[in-house]
C-alpha cells in the first residue's frame, strides 16, 4: 500500500511539474457520494471519490492521463488510472496508443456496437456512463476521407467484464442444485499475438445521416460458466446422485458486425443501432450438452427518438435481443424486450437540472427507475439529490434487486 | 445553440440617403451586410443575476460560409464541469432546410445528433434567445421606420419590428440603427403583452478592413433584473479556416 502512494504522490508530483513547465491542463472533480438503502437504511455506497485529467493537447502529439482516487467505504485509498493514452496526429489521420475508454454506436444507457470497452458492474448499471466503462490497452488509427473516418482498434490483451464480487448487495447467487466448486485457472486470457482483438468501423457524418459500421474479433468479456456435475454412487441405493458441481469461467471467442445511424426527423432525432452476434455461449438445462452451454448465434438491436423542447430533452428506446435456432432448455429467454425513458430538464437558467431516467423490462414487467435532482450552487459546486428504485417481478433484470432501492446524494467540486 | 455572428448588430457603412429609405430597407442593410468569409474568436458570457452574483462562461468559436452552408464550431472552455464540450452547426440558406447540430460531451465520448429548431430557446442559460443572436430573418417581421434621433452623441434611425407570426415570445421589437455604419446600437424587446422585456445595448465594435465586429455587448431584463454581457476578444477574420475544422475528428480532438 505504501508503495501506491508513494507512487501516486511522485505522479502527481511529476505532473504538477511537467504543468508547470509545459502548461497541461488540469481538471477534475472531487465528490462525496452516499446512499442508503430504503429496506433497512444500511449504507448501500460510501464513496469519496478523486478524479484528476491531465491533458495537452499540441498540433502533432497530445496526451491524456486520468488517474483516479477513492475510499469506498473504508479509510484505505483506492487507485485506477482510467486512461492514460498518447495522440499522434498526422495530415489524414490519428494515431491513440495506450490505455482508453471507446465509445460506439447511437444508442444510450444499452450497450450494443459499444463492446470496445468492457463494463464495470461492481455497482450494477448504477454509475454514470463514464465511470461503468473500463480502459483497454489499446493501439487506435483513425483514417479520415472528407466526413468520412475508418477506424481501426487493435487490443492485444482481452480486459474482461468485471462483475460484483460476493457479498456485494449486487451478486445474486445462483441457485445451484450441488455444493459448486469454482476453478478459475482458464479463466485467464494469456497476452499473445494469437489472442488479439481486432474492431473496425466505418463512420459517415452527414447532412441526412450520421451511419457507423462496425465489426470485431474479440473476446466475450464475461465469462461462460462451464459446468460439471460430479456424480457419485450412493453406497446404499447404488444410484447415482449429484455431489457437486465444478464450475469453470473462461473466455470465449466472439465475432460482431453492426451498425448504427441517427438522422433528423421534423425536430426527432431518430437514432438505430444493431449488432449480430456468431457464437456466443449460453447457459442451457439440457442434460446433454457438454458443461451445460450452448452455442447460439443472436442479435441485439435498439430503436430511439430524442426531442428537445426549450430546457427540456425527451427520449425513448426501444431494445431487443434474439436469440437464433432457439432451444427451449436455455436459461435465457428467446426474445427479450426491454426500453428506456429519459426526461431531462435545465432549468432555473441552467442551474437546476431535473431527470427521469428509467429502464424498462418489458416481458416480465420490472423496472429500474432513476429520479434525480441536481442544484448548481455555483459554476463549480452541485449537490444532486437521487433515488434508484427497483421494481417489478423478481425475476426480472432489474426487480431481482428490489431490496436494492436506495435514496442518495452526490455533493461534487468541479475544478 | 447559436455562435455569436451577432448578425442583427453588424453592418457596413453605406452611403445611401435616409429620405428614402424605408424600415425594412434599413433593416434589410443590417441583416445583408457584407460579413467575413470566416472568423475565430474567444467568447466570454458573463451571466449577473439581480443579487449581482456572476456566472462565466467561455468558449472559443470558428464560423466558416462558403455563400450555400455556414458551418460553425464551438469548443467550451469555461465552466470547468463543460470543459472539452464542444458544438456543431451547419446552417443552410436553403430556409426550407433545417439545421444539422451535433454535440460532442467528453464524459460520454461520443458526438450526438441534436436537434432543436425552436429560435426561442434560451443560449446556455444566458439573456439571448438563438433569435437575439442571428439567427432571425429579415421577412420574419414587418418593419417600420418610426423616427430619426440622436443618442449618445450617434444619429440613428429608429425602427419597429412586428413579428409576423402572432404567437412569437416578443410582440414587438425597436432598433436604434446608427447612420454612418448600419450597426444596430440599442435595441428594445417587448413581450406579449407589449410591456418593455429586454434592453439590448452595444458597448463596443470594431472595423476590421471595412467589416464592423460587434465586441462587447449587454442584454438587460428589465422585468427580473438579470443580465448577460457577452465579449469578443481575439477576433481574427478571413484567416482561411479549413473545412476539415467543422469535422467529427475536430470536434472530438478539442482546441
Amino acid at each position: 500500500m505504501k508503495r501506491v502512494i508513494i507512487a501516486i504522490a511522485m505522479s502527481f508530483f511529476a505532473l504538477s511539474y511537467v504543468n508547470a513547465q509545459n502548461n497541461v491542463d488540469i481538471n477534475g472533480f472531487a465528490r462525496n457520494y452516499t446512499g442508503i438503502l430504503y429496506d433497512n437504511g444500511d449504507f448501500s455506497i460510501l464513496q469519496n471519490t478523486f478524479n484528476l485529467d491531465f491533458q495537452k493537447t499540441g498540433d502533432k502529439v497530445a496526451f491524456k492521463v486520468n488517474p483516479l482516487l477513492y475510499t469506498y467505504g473504508t479509510d484505505s485509498i483506492n487507485f485506477r488510472m482510467r486512461e492514460l493514452y498518447l495522440d499522434m496526429y498526422f495530415k489524414s489521420f490519428d494515431l491513440r496508443i495506450g490505455k482508453q475508454q471507446v465509445v460506439w454506436g447511437k444508442a444510450d444507457g444499452v450497450f450494443i456496437t459499444d463492446i470496445v470497452s468492457p463494463l464495470n458492474l461492481t455497482e450494477f448499471l448504477l454509475p454514470d456512463f463514464d465511470e461503468i466503462r473500463r480502459g483497454v490497452y489499446a493501439t487506435k488509427l483513425d483514417y479520415y476521407l472528407g466526413n468520412s473516418t475508418f477506424e481501426v482498434i487493435w487490443i492485444p490483451v482481452l480486459t474482461p467484464t468485471v462483475l460484483p464480487q460476493q457479498g456485494s448487495i449486487w451478486h445474486v447467487q445462483p441457485d445451484f442444485p450441488a455444493p459448486p466448486t469454482f476453478d478459475y485457472s482458464k479463466m485467464n486470457v494469456k497476452a499473445s499475438l494469437d489472442n488479439s482483438e481486432i474492431f473496425g468501423k466505418y463512420s459517415l457524418m452527414s447532412s441526412i445521416i450520421d451511419i457507423d459500421l462496425m465489426g470485431a474479433y474479440t473476446w466475450d468479456a464475461t465469462p461462460t460458466m462451464h459446468v460439471q456435475k460430479q456424480i457419485e454412487m450412493d453406497s446404499t441405493t447404488h444410484k447415482p446422485v449429484l455431489k457437486g458441481l465444478l464450475i469453470t469461467p473462461q473466455h470465449h471467442r466472439l465475432t460482431v458486425a453492426g451498425g448504427s445511424f441517427s438522422s433528423t426527423i421534423k425536430g426527432f432525432v431518430l437514432r438505430g443501432e444493431a449488432a449480430y452476434y456468431w457464437g456466443k455461449y449460453f447457459q442451457t438445462a439440457d442434460p446433454a450438452a457438454v458443461d451445460a452451454i450452448v452455442q447460439k448465434d443472436y442479435l441485439n438491436y435498439v430503436v430511439g427518438l430524442d426531442y428537445i423542447k426549450g430546457d427540456w430533452k425527451f427520449s425513448t428506446q426501444f431494445i431487443q435481443k434474439r436469440i437464433f435456432d432457439y432451444q427451449e432448455a436455455i436459461q435465457e429467454d428467446e426474445v427479450q424486450n426491454m426500453m428506456t425513458v429519459l426526461i431531462h430538464g435545465d432549468i432555473l437558467r441552467q442551474t437546476l437540472h431535473l431527470e427521469l431516467f428509467s429502464y424498462i423490462g418489458l416481458d416480465n414487467f420490472n423496472a429500474l427507475i432513476r429520479p434525480k435532482i441536481t442544484y448548481d450552487f455555483s459554476d463549480a459546486f452541485s449537490v444532486l439529490l437521487g433515488s434508484n428504485i427497483f421494481t417489478g417481478d423478481e425475476d426480472g433484470m432489474f426487480g431481482k434487486y428490489g431490496d436494492n432501492s436506495m435514496i442518495y446524494t452526490k455533493i461534487k467540486y468541479n475544478f | 445553440m447559436a455562435v455569436i455572428s451577432l448578425v442583427i448588430l453588424t453592418g457596413t457603412i453605406m452611403n445611401v440617403k435616409a429620405q428614402n429609405l424605408t424600415g425594412r430597407e434599413i433593416m434589410d442593410k443590417v441583416y445583408n451586410r457584407p460579413s467575413p468569409d470566416d472568423q475565430i474568436s474567444d467568447l466570454t458570457m458573463t451571466l449577473i443575476n439581480k443579487s449581482g452574483q456572476t456566472r462565466v462562461r467561455k468558449l472559443k468559436q470558428f464560423i466558416k460560409d462558403d455563400g450555400k452552408v455556414e458551418k460553425k464550431i464551438m469548443f467550451f472552455i469555461a465552466p470547468a464541469d463543460v470543459k472539452n464540450t464542444s458544438f456543431m452547426n451547419w446552417s443552410y440558406d436553403n430556409s426550407d432546410k433545417s439545421d444539422d447540430q451535433w454535440i460532442y460531451l467528453p464524459a460520454i465520448k461520443r458526438v450526438k445528433r441534436i436537434s432543436s429548431d425552436d429560435k426561442s430557446d434560451y443560449f446556455m442559460g444566458s439573456d439571448f434567445t438563438y433569435d437575439d443572436l442571428g439567427d432571425r430573418k429579415l421577412d420574419d417581421d414587418t418593419h417600420k421606420l418610426l423616427r430619426e434621433e440622436t443618442i449618445e452623441g450617434k444619429d440613428c434611425y429608429v425602427v419597429e419590428s412586428v413579428p409576423k407570426d402572432e404567437d412569437y415570445m416578443y410582440s414587438k421589437t425597436v432598433t436604434w440603427v446608427m447612420k454612418d455604419n448600419y450597426l444596430g446600437l440599442k435595441k428594445e424587446f417587448y413581450d406579449e403583452d407589449g410591456e418593455l422585456l429586454k434592453i439590448l445595448h452595444v458597448d463596443k465594435y470594431q472595423d476590421f478592413s471595412g467589416i464592423w465586429i460587434i465586441e462587447k455587448i449587454v442584454m438587460k431584463n428589465v422585468q427580473n433584473n438579470h443580465e448577460t454581457k457577452m465579449e469578443l476578444t481575439d477576433i481574427k477574420i478571413n484567416t482561411g479556416i479549413p473545412d476539415s475544422k467543422f469535422t467529427q475528428r475536430m470536434m472530438m480532438r478539442g482546441l
